[in-house]
Formats: C-alpha cells, sequence, structure tokens
C-alpha cells in the first residue's frame, strides 16, 4: 500500500529526506496532524517551550520577540526546534495563516537527532535563530533578500474571465479558483479584486449580475517579472494597490498580492503598509514608530541604501498622513475649502529615514479664512496624533499647530523672506521652501510661482549660500585620520552642508524636485556644476545618510536615543577612509558653490 | 443539560473510510477500511488501522467502483474476511465518535455488516462532515445574501481545497480517512463549535 499523503510529504522535506529508512519509519509512526486557525499562540517567550516538532503543510506562522518579527515560515520549512533543544521558549510563536502543520513529539526529535546529519540540519538552523533572538536585536541581524525577482514569487497563472462576465461569475470563479483578484480579458485588460466586490459593489448596492468591467481597474498596473523586489514594493505603494500583475515578454505571468509581497520581507515596507492600514483608532497609532525603525534596519542589511530606504519612509509616512486627515475630517466634516498638508525639511525631501521632528504646515485657499478655526483644529489633531505616532514635536516648533494660514498669507511670508535675509528668514526659508504637498486638494502654484523668483534676487540666494557653508567639515579630518576630533556630526558637519548647496541650486534652476541628488543633477545638466563634483558629493551623501541610518539604528536597537554623532573609534578603518572621501567631496562641493554664488563678494 | 455536552478536544474520534464494491449496502461488498483517532484535537497517524477485506460471497464489486479505489479481486483475495475485521472496528468505536464524510453511506455498510456478523453494533455519536459543511454553507448564506448562491461543495476533495487544505490522493480508505479528519479540524474551527453536541 501506498505511504500516507503526510509521511510521503514529511520524508520529502529536508532533513527527513536524508534519514535512513528504518529511522524515518519509527519517527513516521508517531506522526500527529494538527490545524491552527490565525491568530493561534503556539509558544510565548518565557512560557512553556513546544513539546513537539512542527512541519508547516499548509499556512504560515510568524516567530516573534518583544512585538518585533524575526521570521514568517511557510509551507516545507519546520518550527520548534529551539524549544527542543534548549528547553526554553525564547520566541513568540503566531500562527499568520491558517495553518496545516505535521508534528513529532519530543522524544522522537531527540531519537533522530542520533543522526549526524539530521542534527546538522537544526545545528545550523539553531545557531542561526539564536543570534537573532538572543545575542542581537533582531533589528541589526534581519537578513532580507531584496535583490531577489519578483518574477520568483509567482507561484501560479493568473486566472482570467471573459470580457462579458458578471460580478457574480468573477465571484464564482475567484472562489473555485481560491484567488483574490481576477483579470478581465478585455482591450485593455482590467482587474477586480475582493476589495472591489466589497467597496463598489457591495457597498454601491450593485448586485451579482453587475458587468464586471463596469468594476474592474483599467489599465493595469504591472511590474515586469525581473523587477527586483523592492521595486514592486515601491510600485504597490505608489499606485495603493493590493494586487500588481506581474509580465514577462508582454504576457501577464501571474497577480503578486500584498501578502506574496509581505512575505518575501516580513519587515518590509508591506507590513508596515497593513499596518497603517489597520490602524482603526487613535490608539493604534502607537506602535508606528516602531514598526518603521524595523523596516529600516531590515532593508539596510538587505543591502538597499539610505536614500531607497527614506523613499518608502516617505511613501508610509504619507500613507499614514492621508489616514489620520481621514479620521479628522470624519469627526470634523467637510473642509470648508481645499487645503494642502504639508511637509517640510528632510521629510519635504523624502530624506527622512528615522522618525525625526514633526516638520509640516497647513496652508488652505483663501476662501477658507474665514473659517480659520476649521483649519487650527484640524491642524492641532493632525500633530496630536503624529506624535502619538512616534514623530515628537519639533522643538523649533514648525509644526502645523503653528504654521497654518491661507495662501495669500503663506505668499507673503515667502516673499518677506526672499526680500529681507536675515538670518532667521534664512532659516526658515531653508526649512520651508523644501516644502512636499502629501495631501488635500489645494493648487500650490501660487507657492511655486514665489519660489520661481529666488532666481531674480541675487541677494538671497548669495546669503543662502553663505549660510550653506556654515555647515564646515571637519577640518583636522579632511587631512589625516583621526585628527583632533574624536567625533563627527554626520548631519552637521556634512549631510546638511550637501543638503544646503543642492538647495540653493535647485532654487536658482526653478527646479520642482526638492531630493538633494535630484538638485544636484540637475545642476549639472545645467553645466553649473561639474559632473565629478556631483558624482563625488552624491557619493559622499550616500555613505554618510547610510553610516548614520546604521548608528541609529544600532541605538535604537540598544535603547539609546539616536543622534547624529559617529564615534571614530566604533567606525571600521575602511568606513574611517571612506568618511575622509566623503567629506572632502562635501567640502569641494562647498568650494565650487562658493565660487558660483559668489559668497566671497 | 447546557454543560452536559463534553468539550469537542476530549472526545476521542475515529475517522473511518470504507471503500466498497458500489453504493448499495444490500448488495456490494466492503472491500478494504481505514480508520485513525482523533485525541485532542490531533490526528494519531501512528495509530491508524487499515486493511483491506476479502469480499464475501455473493457480494458484487461493480466495474465503477474499481476505477475509483483501483482494488482488484487478486488484491482482496489473501484478505482477512469481514468477520475478523468487525471486531477491530468495535474495539476502537467503543467510548469513541465515529467520524465519517457522508453518514448514510458509510453507517449503512456498518450497521448491516454488524448484523450480518451477528455483533452488536456500538452505536457510536456520529459527527458527519457533509452535515458540518451544510452547515457553513448556510451560515455563509445568512451573512453574505448578496453573493450569488452555488449549490455547496460537498466531495471531500473539492470541500478540502475550497477551505485550504492540500490534495491528497483520494481513494485510499485511510488516506480519505486522514483528509476526513483534517477537514473535521477546519470544520470545527470554522463554526466554532466548542462541545461535542454542536458537531453531532
Amino acid at each position: 500500500m501506498a505511504a500516507l499523503d503526510p509521511v510521503s510529504y514529511l520524508r520529502a522535506t529536508p532533513p527527513f529526506h536524508a534519514l535512513p529508512q528504518p529511522l524515518f519509519d519509527a519517527a513516521a509512526a508517531s506522526l500527529e496532524v494538527g490545524y491552527y486557525p490565525a491568530g493561534s499562540r503556539l509558544a510565548r517567550v518565557g512560557g512553556e517551550p513546544l513539546a513537539y516538532l512542527y512541519v508547516i503543510r499548509k499556512g504560515a506562522v510568524r516567530l516573534e520577540r518583544d512585538g518585533q518579527l524575526l521570521q514568517v515560515l511557510e509551507e516545507g520549512e519546520t518550527f520548534g526546534y529551539t524549544s527542543l533543544i534548549t528547553r526554553k521558549a525564547t520566541i513568540d510563536v503566531v500562527v499568520e495563516d491558517d495553518l496545516l502543520a505535521y508534528r513529532l513529539p519530543d522524544a522522537e526529535f531527540q531519537r533522530l537527532l542520533g543522526d549526524a546529519q539530521f542534527a546538522s540540519h537544526f545545528a545550523v538552523g539553531l545557531a542561526e535563530r539564536l543570534k537573532s533572538s538572543l545575542e542581537h536585536s533582531a533589528i541589526t541581524t534581519f537578513q532580507a533578500d531584496l535583490s531577489r525577482q519578483v518574477g520568483d514569487l509567482v507561484r501560479r497563472a493568473p486566472v482570467w474571465i471573459a470580457a462579458d462576465a458578471t460580478v457574480g461569475d468573477a465571484a464564482r470563479l475567484m472562489r473555485a479558483e481560491g484567488v483574490s483578484s481576477v483579470l478581465l480579458r478585455a482591450d485593455p485588460p482590467a482587474i477586480a479584486t475582493d476589495h472591489d466586490f466589497r467597496n463598489r459593489v457591495l457597498a454601491e448596492g450593485l448586485g451579482p449580475d453587475t458587468p464586471l468591467a463596469r468594476i474592474a481597474t483599467s489599465p493595469l498596473r504591472t511590474t515586469p517579472a525581473t523587477a527586483p523586489i523592492h521595486e514592486a514594493w515601491g510600485l504597490a505603494l505608489d499606485a495603493r494597490v493590493h494586487h500588481l500583475p506581474v509580465t514577462r515578454g508582454g504576457d501577464i505571468v501571474g497577480v503578486l498580492t500584498s501578502g506574496e509581497l509581505l512575505r518575501a520581507s516580513a519587515q518590509g515596507p508591506m507590513a508596515v503598509l497593513r499596518g497603517v492600514e489597520r490602524v482603526s483608532t487613535r490608539e493604534s497609532l502607537a506602535g508606528y514608530g516602531r514598526r518603521v525603525a524595523e523596516m529600516a534596519g531590515a532593508l539596510l542589511a538587505g543591502g538597499l541604501d539610505a536614500a531607497a530606504i527614506a523613499g518608502f519612509v516617505a511613501r508610509l509616512n504619507d500613507a499614514l498622513v492621508h489616514r489620520i486627515l481621514r479620521f479628522a475630517e470624519a469627526d470634523l466634516g467637510e473642509p470648508p475649502a481645499p487645503y494642502a498638508w504639508l511637509a517640510l525639511g528632510s521629510e519635504g525631501r523624502r530624506e527622512q529615514t528615522l522618525l525625526t521632528d514633526q516638520d509640516n504646515a497647513l496652508v488652505y485657499a483663501d476662501e477658507g479664512e474665514a473659517r480659520r478655526a476649521w483649519y487650527e483644529v484640524l491642524a492641532e489633531r493632525v500633530n496630536a496624533d503624529l506624535e502619538l505616532a512616534g514623530f515628537p514635536a519639533c522643538p523649533g516648533g514648525y509644526m502645523a499647530r503653528r504654521w497654518v494660514g491661507p495662501v495669500a498669507e503663506w505668499r507673503g511670508r515667502f516673499e518677506a523672506w526672499l526680500d529681507a535675509p536675515g538670518p532667521q528668514a534664512l532659516l526658515e526659508a531653508a526649512i520651508f521652501f523644501d516644502y512636499r504637498r502629501v495631501a488635500g486638494r489645494l493648487d500650490l502654484a501660487p507657492l511655486d510661482a514665489v519660489l520661481a523668483t529666488a532666481v531674480d534676487r541675487p541677494v538671497f540666494l548669495r546669503f543662502l549660500a553663505r549660510a550653506a557653508l556654515g555647515f564646515r567639515p571637519p577640518a583636522s579630518l579632511l587631512l589625516r585620520l583621526r585628527g583632533g576630533s574624536t567625533t563627527v556630526d554626520l548631519k552637521l558637519q556634512g549631510i546638511a552642508a550637501v543638503v544646503a548647496v543642492a538647495r540653493c541650486y535647485g532654487l536658482e534652476l526653478r527646479t520642482e524636485a526638492r531630493g538633494t541628488l535630484e538638485r544636484l543633477e540637475a545642476a549639472r545638466d545645467a553645466g553649473i556644476l561639474d559632473g565629478d563634483a556631483v558624482a563625488a558629493a552624491a557619493e559622499g551623501f550616500r555613505f554618510l545618510n547610510g553610516l548614520r541610518l546604521r548608528l541609529q539604528l544600532r541605538a535604537v536597537a540598544e535603547g539609546r536615543p539616536p543622534s547624529n554623532e559617529a564615534a571614530l573609534a566604533a567606525l571600521s578603518a575602511m568606513e574611517r577612509s571612506r568618511l575622509k572621501d566623503a567629506l572632502r567631496a562635501v567640502k569641494t562641493l562647498q568650494d565650487r558653490a562658493a565660487f558660483h554664488f559668489k559668497t566671497d563678494f | 443539560m447546557l454543560f452536559s455536552s463534553p468539550p469537542w478536544e476530549s472526545a476521542v474520534y475515529w475517522s473511518l473510510d470504507l471503500e466498497t464494491g458500489g453504493l448499495d449496502a444490500r448488495r456490494d461488498a466492503i472491500l478494504a477500511v481505514g480508520m485513525l483517532p482523533v485525541r485532542d484535537g490531533h490526528l494519531r497517524l501512528g495509530e491508524a488501522y487499515r486493511t483491506l477485506v476479502r469480499p464475501e460471497q455473493g457480494k458484487a464489486v461493480s466495474p465503477r467502483s474499481v476505477q475509483a479505489h483501483q482494488l482488484v479481486a487478486g488484491d482482496t483475495r489473501g484478505a482477512p474476511a469481514l468477520g475478523e475485521v468487525l471486531p477491530e472496528l468495535e474495539r476502537r468505536l467503543r467510548g469513541a465518535v465515529l467520524l465519517v464524510h457522508h453518514a448514510p453511506i458509510e453507517l449503512g455498510f456498518l450497521k448491516r455488516a454488524f448484523r450480518a456478523a451477528g455483533l452488536r453494533w456500538p452505536g457510536p455519536p456520529v459527527v458527519d462532515t457533509v452535515k458540518l459543511l451544510l452547515r457553513l454553507d448556510q451560515r455563509e448564506r445568512r451573512r453574505f445574501p448578496e453573493l450569488p448562491a452555488d449549490p455547496p461543495v460537498l466531495n471531500l476533495s473539492a470541500a478540502r481545497r475550497r477551505l485550504g487544505l492540500p490534495d491528497y490522493q483520494a481513494h485510499d480508505a485511510l488516506t480519505d480517512a486522514v483528509a476526513t479528519a483534517e477537514l473535521f479540524l477546519v470544520l470545527r474551527e470554522a463554526l466554532g463549535a466548542r462541545r461535542l453536541r454542536e458537531l453531532t
């Protein structure tokens, strides 16, 4: 008689595949099957250790410690051995997706450990898992393979339905196929998802006879199969979609769900986005800051550079602000006139990696002035909610609760800074001129127009450039490593200098780009800054940001407040050498700017 | 009376499947039995019992059934007779719950066989996964009256697939018993049943 299905599955699963037959047969005789619904907690740190070795047949489990996700395990993977070997529960084990698991009792597992090959499989896994659970914090050791291609994640061909299908046809097909989306064979093709059935069918009072084409979405947002996973995250976040068709050679080879993208890295942006979308009360905002720090750590460990990470952080923060604004509007009612929520400073440039102080402002159409109080309450609410989410209040007070006003007021303020560039005006211009609209429908063209006149005020630009040169790289470090100083302020002595110089060039060129690297590239393309200086400064900027992020994550993981200080003694020889190169590049950039903006005249 | 029914996981369930020569208990032969227990909410594969059964004189094996179970006369010729197999069933079912997929057929065969062998049918409480599937289907219809109504999926393999369970090789008595027991665990959870009484 043929082997039972669970037994042959176990036999095909490493390390059971390599066991001698008699040993395997004896173990298989003790095999059990269990079913654990999503949300079940199988083990808790400090509680009872697991008494079985589990092999996942269907579903997924999360391994967590201190609420931080270490790993998501799926079909064919085993868990429980850390408990069985150490006799302690060192990790929380929580069922992520309904779990069908095969399990072997402790005694059987111990017997199998007598087989050297079998034991070595778990020795490696245990070392890795202990390392990430005990010795270090999850933040610094989590490894995600972000270079994988999205094509590798596709598990099945897409499910298509005829162009004239009804919603009912689609629902039946999706149920039969066990999928959460269906592609409509129309020209151009369209997609319908579970969400659409809820939001565009049921909630609209439509029936099953509704043509699917009426509620489906087209054109499709697709990703090529060769794109790296992190690019697919970006696409999904930007388009706010949960289903991403994957193309190869013009054909759609599958549809990736946000869940699948999530599992590719349990701490990636999809996980945080999911968290944001589940924020249903103000109380649940509290965990946001920690999750962003975890994500940044995971992405950094996965080899993504700080600029790309900052891009994800900005998108997620934007999604959070949208959510918060929606709550606020639900309570306060429709806005009297359109408004725009502005992110300022590093958040405006999309260069924020960890949650730093809030820098934001609120601007509304002049017609709204009669109901100024409505906007003041909105600003107060959003500022307070962002604080709950982990963005500390800005010590300088650049927050919407103070900086709220109609367009006319803002225009006047901007013009005053341009006309009279005193020290305080320059400081504020530097923060506010990096504004970016995060939410709201107000057209910002009147403010953009004021910004475009900066180039007509050479005095303003010269003063702004002079202020940019005030961020000085440490002189001793430019020549020798370990000169007089023992610490470097990565922000004030490096990053801020590049940001400030790039802003001057950006204003001169009237570029809409806010990002530091984009501004430098625009200056290079316009021929007012040489390519070598830009390349070196960009490389240095990336290095300084990456180093700062790494040090800040380490601080967070060790329970210290993140700072901008880098102790030279804590850096490797290679890092010190690169730091020197980076600071030199910053100095070169400043020299070019001093000449270009005639700061000495 | 409310608390007299035991918590569901305190009962022992014997999941049982028969391969038969057809669907008519009066006419067709029992060819194979597979059964395994669910204890503390877990299937115990090591306690599984499976045997082929030598068909009794005069009982039929329809060609269609052979296509399904793939058992031919040569396979069952040397197998134990039903009279030897039934005491094994009786011993296991005593004090336990019988778990089957579509009870009327299996029960028809079992009761008739026990009677013919002069044995008393132990009369265990019966949990039928088909009944549980119907109950789940009704509940879904009440919750989503807007969605188009299909006939409920009752076939063992199809129902498992719908509820996210892996595909198993169908029509081996023990594999079907395992498949039924897993389906039972999923249905029990989906229905939120806490006591045996809510399942029988």
